[in-house]
């Protein structure tokens, strides 16, 4: 039944509808204090109730958020399957060295630099998709993948030396970021910046034409659009978005080497986008937090075990990284079998379950 | 030297080429492109580790033990993975083998550790001298034992009425359910014959080299092997595992041996953009 909507109400839905966004915001910002203090609101809190979490995982998950946005517009949204994602991150690492600590271009410079390369070798990553479709076109991206790392691989030992490639300290204008509170209020905004972004283009003309590909090209094509140029601009955009936080990723850590893009680096993008829920953008972003976050959680839980024997003892302690990946190989399988929806989904399948009860 | 090169080729192409073909035999059954291929290789190598380190098994029994674990492992992969996943979009398979191959990986890490372990068979290790060639005597093992198991397994499957019901079973599902063919029973034994296949070959890498995760990239050479040569095709598994062997060879031997894995990827790519269905595969026809 339908209230009768009077002024007094509809000022009262207004300030709802603003209410719970304001308050997460404020949370949001509330978040590094805790962090950094291990503390809430006066009351300490100990490491087991933060969750073992510091501010680096959490500005870790930031740029991975990053990577799984642009993930999820490719693969999610416009059915391009990538599994070369990390060769993205390794173009945007390269070029901010190249720019950055060769060439000695400031911050903002360096991140656009790295956008419009990322653009670029998306576009050339995306070539193959006009010969290939499917699998074919995956295999593609996993030569891409080999090809861009094996080159960063190459520019590292040439230029730089086998510990890795350094970067110069980021700096925007006169601040510099160097501290992990600084980075979190640079990476948020960012990443709630894109993630605006991507789905307001999504709801707009130029999403659901995507969307349209993705489900029955053919369908599409009858349709009036241009599929081939689409695919390239997909592959453009998230190529640039991937290669921008591949840049942030490479000066948040200061030095990087080529093994931190391996091809495990590229599928644990999937795993977030999968257990996030395929073409949802906010599923992404849950799925990035899970994977960054997880692994810090289990380390909680190992330090609190140590005294313990026997077979805790051996996964716990031992191998913990061996286990973490046993963990999340094991829940992506059971996310594929059981939710294929991934959190989106069964998000979705709650919301329906609860919400027809309450009527419109 | 080009000899030389060309037939170390010859011999790790003809361990690619049995584990290539373990991965065709998977992908025309089930259709399913299994990353795990590699992982599969590991498991291999471990196994051979278990049964004769471990169990201290004679040699013949400790193949025996090889191969029935492995294809174990692959009907119990079958059922209760692949084939809650029938009829899914191609990525939820494919990531479903990634997935496969990552916890396969970390329980073996947590089981044996994380290094590698030495595996020692009985199989002879010396050298031949042949003109100016040093031959090694595994090496030729290793090229025999694939080129007999290929050869099995042609014969399996053009000359028994097994092996002509999965190659029915693998050229229309319905037609051969309608033909009264137990087609999960056909998929589980494709399952086994792919894990059995990579699980020699690795038992082969892990006496030339270790038993440890790290074959899990070698292993992965074969997904290449398979697109050159032309995914449906058996023949075609084959000979893209010899070219593969060969190519990287020649490429560790003449540019470098960090290079010998880009090469065979550049040629992956070159031949995608060129022709797509391999060398001995067919044209795919889509439907509207």
């Amino acid at each position: 039944m339908n209230p009768i909507s009077t002024p007094g109400s509809q000022a009262a839905g207004r300030w709802r509808r603003w209410a719970w966004p304001a308050l997460g915001v404020a949370l949001l910002c509330y978040l590094p204090v805790v962090l950094t203090e291990r503390a809430a609101f006066g009351v300490a809190l100990s490491n087991m109730q933060l969750l073992n979490l510091g501010l680096t995982q959490i500005n870790l998950m930031l740029i991975a958020m990053l990577g799984a946005l642009s993930l999820n517009y490719l693969t999610g949204c416009a059915g391009l399957i990538s599994i070369g994602h990390a060769a993205f991150y390794a173009t945007g690492a390269m070029t901010a060295a190249i720019t950055g600590t060769q060439w000695g271009w400031p911050f903002p410079l360096v991140l656009l630099a790295s956008g419009v390369m990322g653009a670029a070798m998306g576009l050339l990553a995306g070539l193959p998709s006009l010969r290939v479709r499917g699998l074919y076109f995956v295999l593609s991206t996993m030569a891409v993948h080999f090809l861009v790392v094996y080159v960063f691989l190459e520019y590292q030992f040439k230029f730089f030396d086998v510990v890795g490639v350094p970067y110069n300290p980021a700096k925007l204008g006169p601040l510099e970021l160097n501290t992990p509170t600084r980075w979190y209020f640079f990476l948020l905004p960012l990443v709630a910046l894109i993630y605006l972004g991507l789905s307001s283009s999504l709801r707009a003309r130029e999403g659901r034409v995507l969307m349209a590909m993705r489900d029955h090209e053919l369908a599409a094509t009858a349709a009036g659009v241009d599929v081939r140029i689409l695919r390239l601009k997909a592959f453009g955009l998230s190529s640039a978005i991937a290669a921008m936080a591949g840049a942030l990723f490479a000066h948040y850590l200061t030095n990087v080497t080529s093994e931190a893009f391996g091809i495990s680096f590229a599928i644990q993008f999937i795993a977030m986008i999968i257990i996030g829920g395929m073409g949802s953008l906010a599923g992404s972003l849950v799925g990035a937090a899970l994977w960054l976050l997880l692994p810090s959680v289990i380390s909680g839980f190992a330090s609190q075990a140590s005294g313990s024997t026997g077979i805790v003892r051996l996964l716990l302690v031992e191998n913990r990284a061996q286990l973490v990946q046993l963990i999340f190989g094991m829940l992506v399988i059971v996310f594929l079998i059981f939710a294929p929806g991934g959190v989106a989904g069964l998000g979705r399948q709650i919301r329906e379950r609860f919400g027809s009860k309450g009527g419109r | 030297m080009l000899g030389q090169v060309l037939f170390s080729g010859l011999a790790l192409g003809s361990i690619y080429g049995l584990v290539a073909l373990g991965f065709a035999v998977i992908f025309k059954a089930t259709e399913v492109f299994n990353f795990a291929q590699g992982m599969f290789v590991v498991c291999g190598a471990y196994f051979a580790v278990t049964a004769i380190s471990l169990l201290g098994l004679p040699f013949p029994l400790a193949i025996l033990f090889i191969i029935g674990a492995a294809a174990l492992m692959g009907v119990l992969i079958h059922v209760f993975l692949i084939q809650p996943l029938s009829g899914r979009p191609m990525l939820s398979v494919i990531m479903l083998t990634i997935a496969l191959s990552i916890a396969i990986r970390a329980l073996i890490e947590i089981v044996f550790g994380p290094q590698g372990r030495t595996l020692t068979t009985p199989m002879p290790t010396g050298i031949i001298m042949l003109g100016q060639l040093r031959i090694s005597q595994l090496h030729l093992t290793a090229a025999l034992v694939s080129w007999a198991c290929m050869a099995g397994f042609g014969a399996f499957f053009r000359y028994t009425s097994v092996g002509l019901l999965m190659r029915a079973t693998a050229d229309g599902h319905e037609a051969a359910l309608v033909s009264g063919i137990n087609v999960n029973v056909m998929n589980r034994l494709a399952w086994a014959i792919g894990c059995a296949l990579a699980a020699v070959g690795g038992l082969f890498l892990g006496q030339l080299q270790i038993a440890s995760t790290e074959l899990e990239s070698i292993g992965l050479l074969a997904l290449p092997a398979v697109v050159i040569g032309g995914m449906q095709s058996i023949p075609g598994a084959i000979v893209g595992g010899l070219l593969v062997g060969i190519i990287e060879q020649l490429a560790a031997s003449y540019i470098s041996p960090k290079s010998s894995d880009i090469v065979i990827y550049m040629l992956l790519l070159l031949i995608l953009m060129v022709r797509p269905w391999g060398l001995f595969g067919q044209r795919e026809l889509g439907r509207v």
